[in-house]
C-alpha cells in the first residue's frame, strides 16, 4: 500500500508539472498581453512589461516561475497589481469551500435519499416524483434556477436575501442552486444501483435468513449500492469546492469561480497559472482521497490491493 | 413504515432550514433599525476595485471610490463645477504655463498635515518610469514630464513640479492647458505621502489599513471581492458639508442580481439591465445619463489589397448608409444618441458646451441613401471599379451580444442602402485591441471615453504618429491644427482650430461616428444630491443626502 501511494504521488507530480508547463506557454500564445488597453501607449506598456519581468526571454521567465512555484509562490497578479495570487486564492477559497461543502453534503444526503426512495417505490408515485426532481435538476442549468429562486424567495416572498454571503440565510439559495445538478446525478445513480443490487444473491440469502426488511436495506442493499455514488463524489467535491463561476456570480459570492474567467479575459498570466495549479492539485488530491474511501466502504477493494 | 419516516425526516429538514433562515434575517433587520439614526447609502459596483493606488489605478471604480476618499488640489463636482480642494486658492502666470497652488490646513487620516511635498512626490511618482504607471501620460502636460517618463532625462528635479514650502506648490507646464484645473481633480493627481508609501512598499493601497486618506470619507473596511465600507472622515476640512455617515459599496457582478437588490431595497441606485429597460421606462422609473463613451467605425487606410478603405468617398458612403437612429432603437432600446458629428456633445467649450458654440452636423440621424449612393459612385469612379459588390470588407468587433447585434444591423443597412456585402469578425476585447495595434483589420467598431472635459481628448487621437492612431491616416493640415490648438494661449483660437480639425476629420478622415452612449438607471426618491458624470467618477455621492 505504501509503495502504491508513493507511485501515485510521483505520477501526480509529473501530471502537475506537465499541466503548469503547458498552461505557462499556452497562455502566452493567446493574442494580446496583460497590459493591453485602449489608453496605454507602447512606451508606457514597455515600462510595465519591464516592471513585471515580462520583457525577459521566455526561458528565463519560465525558470523564475518554476523556482517560485516550488516555494509555493504564484507571484503578483498583473491586474490587481498589489495583491499576490496566493492572497487572492487564500481570500476567495474559503468562500468557495464553504459553499461547496454545504452543496456536497446537501447533494449527497438529499440525492442518496431521493434515489433510495425512488428505488424502494419503483414505478409508484414517490419514484416518479423523485425522478422528476432528478430530471429537472440535470436539465435546468444553474443560471436559470438561481435567478428564479431569487425572484421567488427574495423579491416576491421576501423570505431570503437576494445575494451575498453574510450568514446562514444567505447560504440557502446558493447551496440549493449549486447542489441541484449533483443531487440529481446522485439520485439517478443511487436509484439505478439500488435496483441492480436488489437482484443479487446476497440479498436473497439475507431474506432467506429472515432478516427484517430494514436490516436488509440498511446493511446490505444501501451499503453495496452506494459505491458508484462515492466514485463521483471525488470529482464533484473538487468541482464544487474550487468555485463555480455561475452560482457565485448570480449570488455575488466572493469565491474563486470568477478568477478562472477574469484571469483569461485580462490575460493575467500569474493568476491563470495560480488558479490552474491550485485546481489541478485539488483534483488530484480529491481523486486520491476517493481511492482511500473506496477501500473503507468496500473491503473487497482493500483486499484486492 | 421506513418510507413514511424517511419522507417525514426530509420534510422536517426542509422546514427547519427555512425557519432557521427566517430567524436570522429577522434579527439582522432588527440590527439595521438601530443604525437608522446614522445616514447610510448603499449601491453596487460590478467588479472588485483592482487597485486604489492613486498613481497606478486606472479603472472606473477606483476613480469612483478615489473621488470620495482622496482629494486633489481641486475638486470638480458636477458638470464643470470647479471647487477648491486641498488648494484654497491658486494663480496662473501671464503665459498660462506656471500655476501656483496655495494649500489649506488639511490633515491625513493619521492626523499629520497634508503638504505641498506630498503633491510633488505624488506627481513625480506618477511620471517615474519605475512606478510603471499606466496613466503616466496624464502627467505629460507638466514640463519635462514626458521626457522623464520615457527615460530621456533621469533627474527628477528637472520635472516642472516643485513644493516651494509646505503650503505652496508650483507647477510648470509644457504648454498652456485650458482644462488644467479639472485635470487636477483626476485620480492620478491625488497626493500620497512619501514615508508611508515607502514603508508599505509593494503592499501600498492593497488593503484599507495600507492607505492614508485626505478626502471626505475614509475606507473603513475593504473585503476584497465582497464590499467596501466608507465612513465620514472626521478630519476632513469641509466635513460639515458631508451629510452621509456611511457608504456601503457591494461588489455584485450579475446585473440582474444587482437590480433585484435595488428592487428589494438593499441598495439606493442601480443600472437597469438591458432587457428590463423598456419595462422600467414604461413604469416611468428610468433615468438616463451620458457616460461619455462614443462609438465609431474606424477604417484601416493602409490595408493591402483593399484600396477602397483609404478612399474618402467610400468612407463617406458607408457613413451616410448607416441608419443611426434605427440602430440605437433596436440595439440600445433607444437609450443612447445617434452621433452625427465627432465631438461628444457634453464636452466643455469656452463658456457653454463646445457643440453649442460650434453647431455642426455632418451625418444625419437616419440613413441618407441618396448621398450615400452619390459618394459610392464617386468612389467607384476613382477606384475604377464598376461592381459595388467588390467593395467588401471585414468588420471587426468584440464578442459581446450587443456588439454582435450592432454588427448585424450595420451589415444589413450597408447591404440594403449601398449593395455592398461585409463580413463580421467577432473576437475577445483584448484580441481586438491587439489586432488594432498591429493594424491587422479592415474596419473596426471601436469606442473611446474622455480623459478630461475638453474636445481635445477626442481630437488629438488621429494625429500622425499618435499613440492611438492605428488607422494609418496622416493629414498634415490636421496635424498642424492640433499642434496649434495644443500650444496657443489664445483659447478662442484654440477652439476654432479644434472645430476646423473636427470638420476635416468628418470630411476626409477615417472615422465614422455611430452613437454617443447613455446609461439607464434607477434611483430612490429619498436620495438627494447624487451627481452623475461623463468624465471622472460616474457617480459622485460626496455631497449626497438621504431623506427617509
Amino acid at each position: 500500500m505504501g509503495r502504491y501511494i508513493l507511485n501515485r504521488l510521483f505520477v501526480s507530480l509529473i501530471t502537475a508539472w506537465v499541466l503548469v508547463t503547458l498552461v505557462f506557454f499556452l497562455i502566452r500564445l493567446l493574442p494580446g498581453d496583460p497590459f493591453l488597453s485602449e489608453k496605454v501607449t507602447p512606451e508606457i506598456k514597455a515600462n510595465m512589461m519591464k516592471y513585471y519581468g515580462l520583457d525577459k526571454p521566455i526561458h528565463i521567465q519560465y525558470a523564475t516561475f518554476l523556482g517560485n512555484l516550488l516555494k509555493g509562490d504564484f507571484g503578483y497578479s498583473l491586474r490587481y497589481k498589489n495583491r499576490t495570487v496566493n492572497e487572492v486564492i487564500n481570500q476567495a477559497f474559503p468562500y468557495s469551500a464553504d459553499l461547496g461543502i454545504r452543496a456536497v453534503i446537501f447533494a449527497a444526503i438529499a440525492g442518496v435519499t431521493l434515489g433510495i426512495i425512488a428505488a424502494l417505490n419503483r414505478n409508484r408515485s414517490w419514484d416518479y416524483l423523485s425522478m422528476f426532481i432528478a430530471i429537472v435538476g440535470v436539465s435546468v442549468p444553474s443560471f436559470v434556477i438561481g435567478p428564479l429562486l431569487q425572484y421567488v424567495f427574495a423579491t416576491k416572498l421576501k423570505l431570503l436575501p437576494v445575494s451575498q454571503w453574510k450568514g446562514f440565510a444567505y447560504t440557502i439559495m446558493p447551496t440549493f442552486a449549486l447542489s441541484l445538478h449533483s443531487l440529481a446525478l446522485m439520485a439517478r445513480l443511487m436509484r439505478a444501483s439500488m435496483l441492480d443490487v436488489v437482484n443479487q444473491d446476497y440479498i436473497k440469502t439475507a431474506k432467506a435468513k429472515g432478516l427484517s426488511p430494514f436490516q436488509i436495506i440498511w446493511k446490505h442493499q444501501i451499503r453495496n449500492a452506494i459505491l458508484p455514488v462515492v466514485t463521483v463524489l471525488g470529482p464533484v467535491t473538487a468541482t464544487l469546492l474550487t468555485g463555480t463561476f455561475v452560482v457565485e456570480q448570480i449570488f455575488a459570492i466572493p469565491g474563486l469561480g470568477k478568477f478562472y474567467i477574469l484571469g483569461i479575459q485580462n490575460l493575467d498570466y500569474s493568476l491563470v497559472l495560480g488558479m490552474t495549479t491550485f485546481y489541478g492539485l485539488f483534483l488530484i488530491a480529491a481523486n486520491f482521497v476517493v481511492d482511500i474511501i473506496y477501500g473503507l466502504v468496500d473491503p473487497r477493494i482493500r483486499l484486492a490491493r | 413504515m421506513l418510507r413514511k419516516s424517511l419522507a417525514l425526516a426530509i420534510i422536517l429538514l426542509l422546514v427547519l432550514g427555512v425557519v432557521a433562515g427566517c430567524g436570522q434575517q429577522a434579527s439582522q433587520q432588527g440590527g439595521d433599525q438601530q443604525q437608522q439614526q446614522e445616514k447610510e447609502i448603499a449601491f453596487t459596483i460590478s467588479a472588485e476595485v483592482p487597485n486604489l493606488d492613486p498613481q497606478k489605478a486606472t479603472d472606473t471604480y477606483a476613480i469612483l471610490v478615489g473621488n470620495a476618499i482622496f482629494e486633489g488640489l481641486i475638486r470638480v463636482h458636477g458638470d464643470g463645477n470647479i471647487q477648491p480642494g486641498m488648494a484654497e486658492k491658486w494663480d496662473v502666470s501671464e503665459d498660462k504655463k506656471t500655476w501656483t497652488f496655495h494649500l489649506r490646513d488639511a490633515k491625513w487620516s493619521d492626523g499629520t498635515p497634508v503638504t505641498a511635498y506630498d503633491f510633488e512626490y505624488a506627481f513625480k511618482r506618477l511620471l517615474d518610469p519605475n512606478t510603471a504607471s499606466e496613466y503616466s501620460y496624464q502627467g505629460y502636460y507638466i514640463l519635462n514630464g514626458e521626457k522623464f517618463n520615457k527615460g530621456e532625462i533621469t533627474d527628477p528635479s528637472q520635472v516642472g513640479v516643485k513644493a516651494l514650502d509646505e503650503k505652496t506648490l508650483e507647477i510648470k507646464l509644457e504648454n498652456p492647458v485650458k482644462y488644467f484645473e479639472s485635470l487636477m481633480s483626476f485620480l492620478s493627481f491625488m497626493p500620497v505621502r512619501k514615508d508611508f508609501v515607502e514603508k508599505m512598499g509593494e503592499k501600498f493601497a492593497a488593503d484599507a489599513d495600507k492607505l492614508l486618506y485626505n478626502g471626505p470619507f475614509i475606507l473603513k473596511e475593504w473585503k476584497h471581492e465582497q464590499e467596501l465600507i466608507l465612513e465620514k472622515n472626521p478630519n476632513y476640512w469641509n466635513k460639515d458639508a458631508i451629510k452621509i455617515d456611511r457608504v456601503k459599496i457591494y461588489i455584485v457582478n450579475d446585473p440582474n442580481t444587482a437590480y433585484q437588490m435595488y428592487e428589494n431595497g438593499e441598495t439606493d441606485w442601480e443600472y437597469i439591465p438591458p432587457e428590463l429597460v423598456e419595462q422600467v421606462a414604461a413604469e416611468g422609473k428610468a433615468k438616463y445619463f451620458y457616460d461619455g463613451a462614443e462609438f465609431y467605425l474606424q477604417f484601416n487606410v493602409k490595408r493591402p489589397g483593399k484600396p477602397w478603405l483609404a478612399n474618402e468617398n467610400f468612407q463617406r458612403a458607408v457613413g451616410f448608409a448607416i441608419d443611426r437612429e434605427a440602430l440605437v432603437k433596436s440595439v440600445m432600446k433607444g437609450v443612447s444618441d445617434p452621433a452625427t458629428r465627432y465631438v461628444l456633445p457634453q464636452l466643455a467649450g469656452l463658456e457653454k458646451k463646445f457643440v453649442e458654440e460650434y453647431p455642426y452636423e455632418f451625418y444625419s440621424k437616419n440613413a441618407d441613401t441618396a448621398k450615400a449612393k452619390e459618394y459610392l459612385e464617386k468612389a467607384m469612379k476613382e477606384l475604377n471599379i464598376s461592381d459595388p459588390s467588390k467593395l467588401t470588407f471585414e468588420y471587426l468587433t468584440d464578442d459581446t451580444q450587443r456588439a454582435k447585434l450592432t454588427a448585424e444591423i450595420i451589415q444589413d443597412q450597408l447591404k440594403q442602402n449601398l449593395g455592398i456585402e461585409i463580413t463580421v469578425k467577432q473576437v475577445p476585447f483584448k484580441q481586438r485591441l491587439e489586432l488594432m495595434n498591429k493594424r491587422d483589420y479592415d474596419v473596426v467598431f471601436a469606442g473611446w471615453g474622455p480623459d478630461y472635459d475638453d474636445p481635445m481628448t477626442y481630437i488629438d487621437m488621429w494625429v500622425t504618429g499618435g499613440g492611438h492612431n492605428n488607422t494609418g491616416w496622416s493629414n498634415k493640415e490636421y496635424d498642424e491644427l492640433v499642434k496649434f490648438a495644443k500650444t496657443t494661449d489664445d483659447f478662442k483660437k484654440r477652439a476654432d482650430a479644434m472645430f476646423e480639425a473636427e470638420k476635416l476629420l468628418m470630411e476626409k478622415g477615417p472615422i465614422v461616428p455611430v452613437y454617443f452612449r447613455q446609461r439607464a438607471w434607477v434611483c430612490g426618491d429619498h436620495v438627494k444630491g447624487l451627481v452623475t458624470n461623463f468624465v471622472g467618477p460616474t457617480f459622485d455621492f460626496v455631497y449626497a443626502d438621504v431623506e427617509k
